[in-house]
Formats: structure tokens, C-alpha cells, sequence
């Protein structure tokens, strides 16, 4: 028996889209993994990943005030690190760049700790995250975050292998309100456009409107804005909903409509075909839906994908294209001239490397860039690098870093 | 007292080096937080760059940079650690480019300049771009270091480290290896290989290094001139009846020179109970009573004295139960490091520095955790009062993977700096 650790101390989205690394730790002979995570996706963890065992510790603040988090970590966590430190793991998966991972890389031995580990109270940095910190430089190439967390193992299972192809499931259209950074979400008017032009295009016997507390006064919004007929199948869910509940609903869409958000990736996890809106910084093709059968309206700007923590001096340009009333028509007919501008329309799919998205609709300028750059990582993990061309070249010289190899641990045996 | 945050910066190597590691323990012993630059870990790196065979101004060019790096790599530590106190030993590896941001920063620094000033005279260049000056010398140094622009100024003698420099029992090997009636641990500077070529005919051991190329002394010294260990010395002192104590010389016409500083092994042999016959020095008086130390002030005199005591060994035994005694009193790193601090009180305005310090416990502590929590600072060597801040540095010190304890107080303070905004 060997077991592994996946530490994911991020949130909904970031433990839906480790699916591919945990899918692929399990594939192995004898395996029993363990992932750790914030208690709060405690029963959505055991319910998404049921043959891994999890261990939850309490990472993220909500509601705590020094006292209680005093308690939760001193008691608490310490209950959960003592647990995970009497396990013998072949290898432990630090996923996050942060403090806490960094401080619970701690308990294991940095040779065996990928990612994020600590020796001897210092904080390292693993190659692999590395490299993901320099390409995000040029983030509009980008590989999607479940094949870069499934990239920690040579191994990785088939991409087609880690969510089932999407079809709809009869129990209507869903309608994901907001994400955590209000500026990749599209305002509660656009939202109700969209959903009146699905709503009205097909047979749709019930709308629901998915969100946390917060949103409910979005949701309410949204209502107000459909047409009467749309008024009466819609149901706003909004702060509504337990994780048992809100997976319930989401297996039961024929699609959903979302920014990017922890319940798109639910949807793509649990087969439920999605539409996605991208704009502001999210970039699709870093976090956009994993599987087939999910489409993405990626709005494109020169500012594009921008930083959630600067704020925006293009009067968000990007909300144009979906403000723009061809899009509700293009949302209908998928047709290229119908596309308004700044927008590309994708469909996902996969290559060997994982999820990729390929454009319906508008002018995929940066594809060459983006396939030679997966080319790139995939001679890399997969070590395979016999070949190069000029714009690989270009990414060697600007993902590599000379103390990469000159002090890499386990030079590659080539003399044997 | 109050727990202070102090780096301290070791030399590549030299007489500084061991002197840095009874400064270290000295503070830890008194219950301050305590990081150590470890430049001695640098220095084979730096050592290979001349076997390049480049040409000279690019080797120049090349060591440069790497005391560079070194600088920059004591300035990283500065900023993650937030010293109270960045003290120097002599050698220190930090550059004037280093001193100028620590005071642009305001971060206190101090040097301790355990050398003779008039042989090891860079302290010209550096001596200004610390914020305290200590030193084992007086009078004339004084003035040269306020004449060069360094106005705080500290007498801060050598002195012993108690826990290591002590009486131990010897194996009946060990006293055969170590032991003999006469001894003498130190390099071989001229005045003592003239002054010692006198004592050839007694049971007389030497210990050190650079006595090489001396036919007279040569079958005297012992492990082929090797390098002797600190442990090591201490078995020298404890096994030797008398331990002869020559400062050293660069010119052997006087072989007694009458200097003023003392050295680290008069201190040492004291702390240990070992008998020792000592040169005098301006400075010993107001470090020991007469009856504290057995001294001689010219060749004929050791000569009368080694013969003398040779014969009177009670009397041995009662001088060096004094100057123990004395030692333990007066002249521990300890007591040097409380000093250096309280000058540095007096001279450094607003030192130290209020920083936020949260108590670690509260009312309504679960005991079994306080339990646990005191048994780790116990376990840390940190005060009861110790602040949670202090706590989280002193378990981040420690090397090895962390306990269930250690993580969870870690990740205390990190889930902290994260949602402090919060609460």
C-alpha cells in the first residue's frame, strides 16, 4: 500500500479542478490517497472524491475571530497534523503558493514534498510551480490548471478519462449568478438577457438561479429582467442551497450558465454541459471547463486576461461584447457572423497534453503561439524533447532558468 | 529582561568564529531569540574561485561579487527576521554597501572586534558604518575610533563560556593523550618559539598550528601542528598541571610584549579550574586579583614560577579555584552580551524598538494545550513570557521536519497575516 497527500487549501473551484492529479493518484497500483483541504468543502469533498480519504483542517477565515481560530488551529489542526504526520506517504502534493501550505509542508520530508515544501524553516519553491510562475508572464498561452496540478505526475491519467463527455440532463437551464471577483461575473441585466434568449430558444421548463447569500438580491434582479413566461419556471436558489443540494441541482441541468466559477467546474466534474462567460481575468484557457461538451464565450481585449487586484482602466471594455445585442442572437445560432467583436466562441476539447478550446467564432490570434507552447510542456513532461522549434526556443529560454540544471537532484540517467 | 531578536554574523572562519558561537549561546542562555549567519558554510565556494587561474582583476572581480552575494544574503535575512540587533563579529562577511542600508533601514548593528587593532587595521573602513564599536582594547583605540567617526565605543573584554569551558573528568586515555606537567595551546607567533626553545628539557606539550619549520620545538609538538578543536583545548587545560598562557608576538625581540588586551585562553583556562602562568598585561589587573592569577613579566621569572609550582601544587589548586570562581563572576559571554546590550540602551536612541508582541496565552487557555505549549517553550529554551511572535521565530528555527504543535502554531500565525484585516 502506498500512500499520497494532496494538500489543496484553496477553494471550491481549486479542489474541483485537482480532479485530474487525484484521478491519476488513485489509478496507481496500491494506492490510498488523502487529500487535505479547508473544512468548509469538507462534505463536498467527500461526496465529489468518495475513494479518497480527507482530511480537513481549517485554513480559510471565515467568520473566525482570534480566539476561535487560536482554538481551531492549536486543537483543531493540530488533531488533523498529527493524524496526516503518522502517515508514511510515498509523496505529498503541496498545491498552493502559500503561507499555510508552506507552513504545513513543514510536517513532511521536503526530498518527498512536491511543489511547495520547507526545510528547515525555509520555504522552497518546487521546479514545476516555477515554471508555471515565469509562463504566467504570458498568460494568454497558458495551460489549464487541472492538466498543470495533473503535471506533478508523469503519470496523468488520459484527459477524456477525468469528466464525463457533458449532455443535458432534462431538469432545465442553471444560472450562476456570480463568482468571488464580481468583475468576471456579468452584471445581473446582461445575465437575464442571456438567460430570456436560452430560456425562450428552447423547450425550458425550469430556471434556476444558483449563488451564495450575498447574491440573492442578484438573483432577484435576474428575475425581473426575464419575461413573464421565464418569470414563473424561475426559482432563485441563491444562498439556498447546501453542497448535497447544490450538486443535486447541477447533475439535474440540461446546462449552465456561468462565469467562471467552483460551479462550473462542478458542472464539468458531474457531465452537465456549460456555458461560460469569460471576461476581466479570467482566461479560459487557464481555468475554463475540463471535458467535452462545454462551450466558452471568451471576451478578447489587448488588456486581456488583466490582474483581479489592479483596477481597471478600459472602463471594462471587455463587458462590451456581451452587452452587445448580437451576442444574444450568435448565443443562439453559434454562427461565426453573428459573433460580436472582441469575442471568441469555443467549444472544449483535448489534445494529448489535456483540455483545449477550439474557436467557432472569432479570431483565435494567439493558437500557433499557444500550440507550440504546449508542445513545449508536453517534450517536458513527458520527456520527450528531441525536437525544437524557433517559438519553443523562445519558450526554453524563457521558462528554463540556468539553476534549473545546473542543480537539478536527479540528473536524467543517460549513461545509465 | 526583555527578549531581544538578534543576528548574528559570523566569520568565514578565524579566532572570531568559536568566540561568535559562545556569543550565540550566551544569548540564547539568556532568553533572547537568536539567528545565526553561518558564513563559515559560504566559504569553500568562495575559497575555489582561486583555483580559476583567471587573470587577477577578473578573479578580483569574481570574489567581489560573491562577498556580494553574501551581503545580500545577510540583508534577505535581516528582512525576514527583523533583528533588534545585527552583531558583528570581526571578519564579518557584511560589506559597507550592507552597513549603509541596515542604517538607511534603521536597523542597529554593532560590532564586536575581538582583535588588536594595530595588527588587524581594516577597522578604519568599517568601524563607522556600525552603530556600536566594541572592542578589546583601550586608551589610544578609543580615540582613533572617535577620530575615525565612531562615537559609541565599548571596553568589552573576552571572557569564557561557562557550559563548555569547565572541569572535566578525563579518561585515563585521555589523560595520557592530553596531559602533561607544561603546556602551551596556540600558534606558533616568533616570541613564542624563542621563548619556548627555553623549556625543551620539561615534560612540555605544544599545541596549535604554524610552528612548522622549528627543529628545536618540533619534537614537542604535538598531531604534526594540526588544528586543535575547542573540545579538544578544553582536554588540553583540564589534563595539563601547568598551563603556560604567552601572548602573542609578531616580533620576537621582547618576548614578553606587555600589551594591553587579554586574551580568550586566559579566560578560558580560568573558567576550566586549569592552572595557568599568564604574561602580564595592562589589562589583566582590572580583570583579576593578583591572588586569581599566577603571572610572570619576563623569561627568567616563568622559569622560577614553572619550578615553583611544579612543587607547590596545593597552591596551584587554590589560584585557579579563584580565578574560576572570578570567571564565573565576571568574565561569561553572558555578562559581556548584557553589557554590550545595556550600552547599547544608553547610546541608541529608542532602542530597542516597541514591536507588536501578543501574549501567547489568554484566559481562557485550554490547559492541556497550555500544558503542551509550555513544555515546548521549556523544550526551546524561551522564557514563560516569551511573545507569540518570538514563539513562531524560535519554532521556525528548528531543523528537521516540525511536530504537530510546531505546524499548527505556524499555521496560527500565517492564517493571521492573512485575515488580520478581519479581526
Amino acid at each position: 500500500m502506498k500512500n499520497y497527500l494532496v494538500i489543496q487549501l484553496a477553494r471550491f473551484g481549486d479542489l474541483m479542478q485537482t480532479k485530474r492529479l487525484l484521478a491519476t493518484l488513485c489509478a496507481r497500483k496500491d494506492a490510498v490517497v488523502h487529500l487535505c483541504i479547508d473544512n468548509s468543502l469538507q462534505s463536498l469533498a467527500y461526496k465529489i472524491y468518495p475513494q479518497v480519504v480527507i482530511h480537513p483542517v481549517a485554513a480559510h477565515g471565515t467568520g473566525l475571530n482570534r480566539s476561535e481560530a487560536m482554538r481551531a488551529m492549536l486543537q483543531d489542526n493540530r488533531k488533523a497534523f498529527a493524524r496526516l504526520k503518522s502517515i508514511d506517504f510515498e509523496t505529498i502534493y503541496n498545491l498552493n503558493f502559500s503561507g499555510l501550505n508552506f507552513r504545513m509542508a513543514g510536517l513532511f520530508d521536503p526530498e518527498k514534498t512536491k511543489g511547495y515544501s520547507w526545510q528547515n524553516g525555509q520555504e522552497i519553491v518546487g521546479l514545476w510551480p516555477s515554471m508555471a510562475m515565469r509562463w504566467s508572464k504570458f498568460r494568454r498561452i497558458a495551460i489549464n490548471l487541472v492538466d498543470f496540478w495533473a503535471g506533478y505526475c508523469p503519470d496523468m491519467i488520459a484527459p477524456e478519462s477525468v469528466n464525463p463527455a457533458a449532455q443535458g440532463k432534462g431538469g432545465g437551464i442553471g444560472v450562476v449568478l456570480a463568482g468571488r471577483e464580481s468583475r468576471r461575473s456579468l452584471p445581473a441585466n446582461i445575465l437575464a438577457k442571456i438567460t430570456a434568449t436560452l430560456g425562450n430558444s428552447g423547450k425550458v421548463d425550469r430556471i434556476v438561479l444558483l449563488g451564495g447569500k450575498s447574491e440573492q438580491a442578484a438573483g432577484q434582479s435576474v428575475i425581473k429582467g426575464l419575461p413573464r413566461n421565464l418569470q414563473e419556471k424561475t426559482k432563485n436558489l441563491a444562498g439556498k442551497t447546501d453542497w448535497t443540494h447544490l450538486v443535486e441541482t447541477i447533475n439535474s441541468l440540461d446546462m449552465l450558465l456561468t462565469p467562471d466559477t467552483g460551479s462550473m467546474h462542478l458542472a464539468a466534474h458531474l457531465g452537465t454541459p456549460v456555458k461560460a462567460f469569460f471576461l476581466s481575468s479570467a482566461w479560459c484557457f487557464e481555468t475554463g471547463p475540463y471535458g467535452l461538451g462545454h462551450t466558452v464565450y471568451q471576451a478578447v481585449s489587448d488588456c486581456l486576461p488583466c490582474l483581479e487586484n489592479r483596477p481597471c482602466n478600459n472602463d471594462l471594455k471587455c463587458l462590451e461584447c456581451f452587452t452587445d445585442p448580437s451576442f444574444q442572437r450568435f448565443l443562439v445560432t453559434g454562427k461565426p457572423e453573428h459573433a460580436p467583436a472582441g469575442i471568441i466562441g469555443f467549444k472544449s476539447d483535448f489534445d494529448q497534453l489535456g483540455q483545449i478550446y477550439t474557436s467557432f467564432a472569432g479570431i483565435n490570434t494567439d493558437m500557433e503561439q499557444r500550440m507550440k507552447f504546449r508542445e513545449f510542456i508536453r517534450q517536458h513532461l513527458f520527456k520527450d524533447g528531441g525536437k525544437i522549434s524557433d517559438l519553443e526556443k523562445l519558450f526554453a529560454e524563457r521558462v528554463y532558468r540556468e539553476k534549473d540544471w545546473m542543480t537539478f537532484p536527479q540528473p536524467i540517467a543517460t549513461f545509465g | 529582561m526583555k527578549t531581544l531578536r538578534i543576528l548574528v554574523i559570523l566569520p568565514f572562519y578565524g579566532g572570531s568564529l568559536p568566540i561568535g558561537r559562545y556569543v550565540t549561546s550566551a544569548l540564547k542562555e539568556d532568553g533572547h531569540l537568536v539567528e545565526v549567519f553561518e558564513a563559515p558554510d559560504f566559504y569553500s565556494a568562495y575559497d575555489s574561485l582561486k583555483n580559476l587561474k583567471v587573470t587577477t582583476d577578473r578573479l578580483d572581480y569574481l570574489q567581489n561579487s560573491f562577498l556580494n552575494v553574501i551581503s545580500q544574503s545577510i540583508l534577505a535575512k535581516v528582512e525576514t527576521f527583523e533583528p533588534d540587533l545585527v552583531l558583528s563579529m570581526a571578519q564579518a562577511p557584511l560589506n559597507h554597501q550592507a552597513l549603509k542600508r541596515l542604517r538607511r533601514d534603521g536597523v542597529t548593528t554593532a560590532m564586536w572586534f575581538v582583535e588588536d587593532h594595530r595588527l588587524f587595521t581594516y577597522w578604519k573602513t568599517f568601524a563607522p558604518f556600525y552603530d556600536i564599536f566594541a572592542v578589546i582594547q583601550k586608551d589610544v583605540f578609543f580615540d582613533e575610533l572617535y577620530a575615525v567617526g565612531q562615537p559609541n565605543v565599548l571596553y568589552l573584554p573576552l571572557a569564557a563560556q561557562p557550559d563548555f569551558h569547565k572541569s572535566i573528568e578525563l579518561t585515563s586515555v585521555e589523560q595520557r593523550k592530553f596531559g602533561s606537567n607544561i603546556s602551551f595551546m596556540g600558534a606558533g607567533y616568533p616570541n613564542r618559539r624563542i621563548a619556548f626553545r627555553e623549556l625543551v628539557n620539561h615534560n612540555f606539550k605544544i599545541w596549535g598550528t604554524e610552528w612548522e619549520g622549528d627543529h628545536v620545538l618540533e619534537p614537542l609538538v604535538q598531531l604534526k601542528g594540526a588544528r586543535i578543536s575547542s573540545e579538544d583545548c578544553v582536554k588540553i587545560f583540564n589534563a595539563t598541571k601547568i598551563n603556560l598562557n604567552l601572548h602573542s608576538s609578531i616580533q620576537a625581540d621582547e618576548l614578553v610584549t606587555f600589551g594591553d588586551f587579554i586574551n580568550p585562553r586566559t579566560f578560558e583556562l580560568a573558567a576550566c579550574g586549569a592552572f595557568q602562568l599568564v604574561d602580564k598585561r595592562s589589562l589583566l589587573p582590572e580583570a583579576f586579583e593578583e591572588d586569581e592569577l599566577a603571572t610572570f613579566s619576563n623569561m627568567n621569572e616563568l622559569i622560577e614560577k614553572i619550578e615553583y609550582y611544579t612543587t607547590n601544587p596545593k597552591e596551584c589548586e587554590e589560584i585557579a579555584k579563584k580565578g574560576r570562581e572570578r570567571v564565573l563572576k565576571d568574565h561569561t559571554y553572558l555578562k559581556r552580551m548584557r553589557t554590550l546590550i545595556e550600552f547599547t540602551t544608553e547610546r541608541i536612541d529608542g532602542w530597542p524598538r516597541q514591536q507588536v508582541h501578543s501574549k501567547i496565552f489568554s484566559k481562557d487557555y485550554p490547559p492541556e494545550l497550555e500544558q503542551d505549549i509550555r513544555k515546548l517553550l521549556k523544550k526551546l529554551n524561551l522564557p514563560e513570557d516569551i511573545s507569540f511572535e518570538d514563539l513562531v521565530w524560535a519554532v521556525r528555527q528548528q531543523q528537521g521536519t516540525m511536530s504537530d504543535l510546531d505546524t499548527a502554531i505556524l499555521f496560527l500565525d500565517e492564517w493571521q497575516k492573512l485575515y488580520k484585516e478581519r479581526n
